[in-house]
């Protein structure tokens, strides 16, 4: 009961009192839907590194693959924006089949075949002229329609669109988490052994969490396509959106399903409302040094750190 | 046509020889600590620009730069190892988002101080022209990295095998526990293995200034393309480790030449998921890379 | 029920299974010895797909498995303990068997888990968190439970009386005898205690150097020169 109060508030919260406090600075949620978008592919990330068990250093590969999908879709298409972002995530998903043979490999292994993946894609996007327009780009990509009397295309709109996209994949982050495909996945960590003999198909469904991940990731690289109306393989495939989204969710604790999301709103806005103000070139070091350091320090997040923290606050009050 | 093709497996063959002083770095810091140094082609790249720095600021040649530049890359490369034997769990993977995050520290320290132009030495004797037969040709700077290349692989290869450090690094490489009982303390050759890599790290490094240009991003390239030669090698031969660094080589300028320029990078990726998939345990080596 | 034809296992030089036949009839209990490295566990490795056999053919309920992954075997009915009890970390004691039911089994069936939880004793202990906070019967318990969990109609016990106090053992090996009857299983049992194996198997086979060396009741089995010599440490003649 409790638990769904706070829910509750949170959402008036983030679709109410954000818009109408800060709707007038464009800046500002410029710099929110930024981090929302970041926050998506982490949540992504986080999926298959805590479910799957998979450290990926290219999700900018589905990131990219998305974009291109949907923009290419609407573009040369017609096809509805709404609609061809999902078909976005359905691209990414279907990129993702190709990186599967790399499942049966080892973790660090694993990580750096879906780098290469990412490699790959950049430069087949560079190279397929006719379809995305080579490394020139892809410019005037349209942007979000109208809908139900809210012009998702203004800034407050995209940003609920966005929202809205965010939580509707940590719903499903926490559905599958709680279910028996989530527990056979959280137990697979420690003993996949222990699994198998009991008839789960791990590499099975490590596989889904990669496909769910990155069609996730493929709707978030498609919305940022439409939002900001332009794309190029640099941009689309730019190792940011790898380093950035694991950042955001080794900072929030990629075990629990919002530590990734509130990680992305910390490190990017600080990152851009500090750092970039310091040092101009280069401010990206900061994210190199949170990752380091969350290793070394705080392997598990800082979010646990924090509720480990107001947890004995709450029970000196209680005292 | 035929030329074409020659001088393409001529410019590969050079290229082999500094390539494979990178993956050998790579490759022994793996076979003693299990661990991929995600900032090893940042370590070369630091090495190319303090070349850089001296050339522009006091006039050296390269290769004069090379003991500087030993200091240099030899501590970051201690400053990494100690930071990784902080790590407490799952070493594995997380010694890969350490690495990767010093990776991108950096690049970006790079970037700061040196500002994101390419960078290539103006020392002009290294750019002569060598014209080998009558028309293999090559710039002067490779030949002499080629070589320095193949010799300190071939060092290497011999202080593995007949010194007692060399011997020890393989044991711990092979068994750290049967190393430990025979005396061997691991955390001293883990560090000896971060020490040599940072001296390979080194001369590539000035290798790719004088024979070739460094921007930031360079490092990352760097990196991945170690990572597939090791990959090739079955993670820890050394000749092994040189026959992929010369198949990447001749593969990147065939490439470049049979097809374009811009899928050079192409050729590197595709052979190494490729061996990956085809045969996962290297091409010439056995220890795989497969989950058991 | 399950008929072993020639089985092999090579590890690099090392031999650990020579060409061993073997047939377990449906509602049997067989017991399995022999010295250590004698075979035993990888015979169970081979059987539940944790190794592939370098040679030979296994079948079971008259279908070719040798080709089934692990996860598939766990469906068509073979169960399994490990000698080192294998709890899935991170969940709870009946989590754990929900998870092997869901996967094993193919369905939810919350009565059932009752039921297997109830007979092994580990129904007060369901909610507690399998990796920590179980006594070593609890962990062993735990181990046949996941098996259960998953309704085969073979269940084969690698040692899972092993480390436990005589009177413990006792209690425990009843409350194998009651699941088998109740589940009308298979049983295969590895365990050193021949007091034990007399009391569960009316069937016994010994493995020695990757070969079977005696097939019979207990009675004979144990009074061959040939076992006896094998446990004494002499190689085969």
């Amino acid at each position: 009961m409790k638990h769904r109060m706070v829910v509750l508030v949170a959402l008036v919260l983030a679709y109410g009192a954000v818009p109408l406090l800060l709707g007038s600075m464009d800046y500002v949620m410029s710099l929110i839907i930024a981090a929302l978008t970041i926050g998506g592919v982490a949540l992504a990330w986080a999926l298959l590194g805590n479910l799957g068990g998979l450290v990926s250093f290219g999700h900018a590969a589905f990131f990219g693959v998305g974009a291109y999908t949907s923009a290419i879709l609407v573009v040369d298409h017609h096809w509805p924006v709404l609609l061809a972002m999902v078909a976005g995530g359905v691209g990414a998903a279907v990129a993702s089949v190709a990186t599967m043979p790399a499942l049966r490999l080892r973790g660090p292994y694993f990580a750096l075949a879906i780098l290469a993946y990412g490699h790959i894609f950049r430069i087949l996007a560079v190279e397929a002229t006719s379809l995305t327009g080579g490394a020139a780009g892809m410019l005037s990509i349209p942007g979000f329609p109208t809908l139900l009397g809210i012009n998702l295309a203004s800034k407050t709109g995209a940003y609920a669109l966005i929202l809205t996209i965010v939580l509707l994949f940590a719903w499903l982050y926490g559905l599958i988490r709680r279910s028996t495909y989530g527990l056979a996945l959280r137990a697979m960590h420690d003993s996949e052994l222990a699994t198998r003999v009991v008839g789960v198909p791990s590499t099975h469904l490590k596989a889904a969490m990669l496909v769910i991940s990155a069609f996730m990731t493929g709707v978030v690289g498609a919305f940022n396509a439409h939002q900001i109306n332009f794309l190029d393989p640099e941009y689309a495939f730019a190792s940011s959106w790898t380093v950035l989204p694991i950042a955001a969710a080794i900072f929030g604790g990629y075990r629990t399903v919002w530590g990734p999301v509130l990680g992305a709103l910390v490190v990017f806005l600080v990152d851009q409302l500090v750092f970039k103000e310091l040092m101009p070139s280069g401010h990206q070091l900061v994210f190199g040094v949170l990752l380091g350091g969350m290793v070394i320090l705080g392997p598990h997040g800082l979010l646990p750190l924090l509720g480990r923290w107001s947890k004995k606050e709450a029970s000196h009050a209680g005292a | 046509m035929l030329e074409l093709i020659l001088q393409a497996l001529y410019s590969g063959l050079l290229a082999g020889g500094y390539y494979a002083m990178i993956a050998l770095g790579l490759a022994l810091v793996f076979g003693t600590m299990r661990i991929i140094n995600l900032a090893h082609g940042e370590l070369v790249l630091l090495a190319a620009y303090v070349a850089f720095e001296m050339e522009r600021s006091f006039g050296w040649t390269p290769l004069a730069s090379i003991p500087v530049a030993l200091v240099v890359v030899g501590l970051t490369a201690l400053v990494i190892y100690l930071l990784i034997g902080r790590i407490r769990q799952d070493r594995e993977l997380n010694s890969l988002i350490l690495t990767f995050g010093i990776a991108i520290v950096l690049t970006n320290l790079i970037l700061m101080i040196w500002s994101a132009d390419i960078r290539s030495t103006s020392n002009s004797w290294f750019m002569d022209g060598v014209v080998l037969g009558d028309t293999l040709f090559s710039m002067r700077g490779e030949v002499i990295f080629c070589v320095i290349g193949v010799l300190l692989l071939a060092a290497t290869y011999w202080w593995l095998n007949h010194t007692w450090q060399g011997r020890a690094l393989r044991a711990v490489a092979s068994n750290r526990d049967a190393a430990k009982l025979m005396g061997v303390n691991p955390a001293r050759i883990e560090a000896l293995s971060f020490l040599v890599s940072g001296v390979l790290a080194t001369f590539a490094g000035v290798a790719v200034y004088t024979a070739s240009v460094v921007f930031p991003a360079v490092g990352h390239n760097l990196t991945i393309k170690a990572f597939v030669i090791t990959v090739l090698a079955g993670m820890g031969s050394v000749p092994g480790v040189l026959l992929g660094a010369v198949l990447i080589g001749v593969g990147e300028t065939l490439t470049t030449t049979l097809a374009k320029p811009s899928l050079q990078e192409l050729t590197g990726m595709v052979i190494f998921l490729l061996i990956l998939f085809l045969r996962p345990s290297g091409l010439f080596g056995r220890k795989g890379m497969v989950k058991k | 029920m399950l008929e072993l034809d020639a089985i092999t296992m090579r590890f690099g030089g090392l031999t650990a299974l020579h060409a061993m036949s073997l047939s377990v009839a449906e509602g049997e209990t067989l017991g399995l010895v022999g010295p250590n490295g004698a075979g035993k566990t990888t015979l169970f490795n081979v059987i539940s797909g944790v190794y592939a056999p370098s040679g030979g053919t296994i079948r079971f309920g008259g279908q070719d498995v040798g080709a089934l992954p692990q996860w598939k075997r766990a469906r068509v009915g073979i169960g399994r303990t490990f000698q080192i009890p294998q709890p899935m970390r991170e969940l709870t004691v009946r989590e754990n068997l929900r998870v092997a039911q869901r996967f094993g089994a193919g369905k939810e069936d919350p009565a059932a888990l009752d039921e297997i939880l109830d007979l092994l004793g580990l129904a007060h202990k369901q909610h507690a968190d399998a990796a920590t906070s179980l006594a070593l019967t609890e962990q062993k318990a735990l181990e046949v439970g996941k098996a259960l969990a998953v309704r085969p109609r073979l269940l084969m016990l690698d040692e899972v009386l092993g480390g436990l106090e005589m009177a413990t053992k006792r209690t425990f090996a009843r409350t194998l005898e009651t699941v088998r009857a109740r589940f009308g299983l298979t049983m295969v049992i590895i365990e050193h205690d021949i007091e034990t194996i007399k009391a569960l198997c009316p069937r016994v086979v010994v493995l020695n150097f990757g070969q079977l060396i005696a097939d019979g009741t207990p009675e004979a089995v144990f009074n061959d020169p040939q076992v006896i010599r094998s446990y004494t440490g002499d190689t085969p003649a």
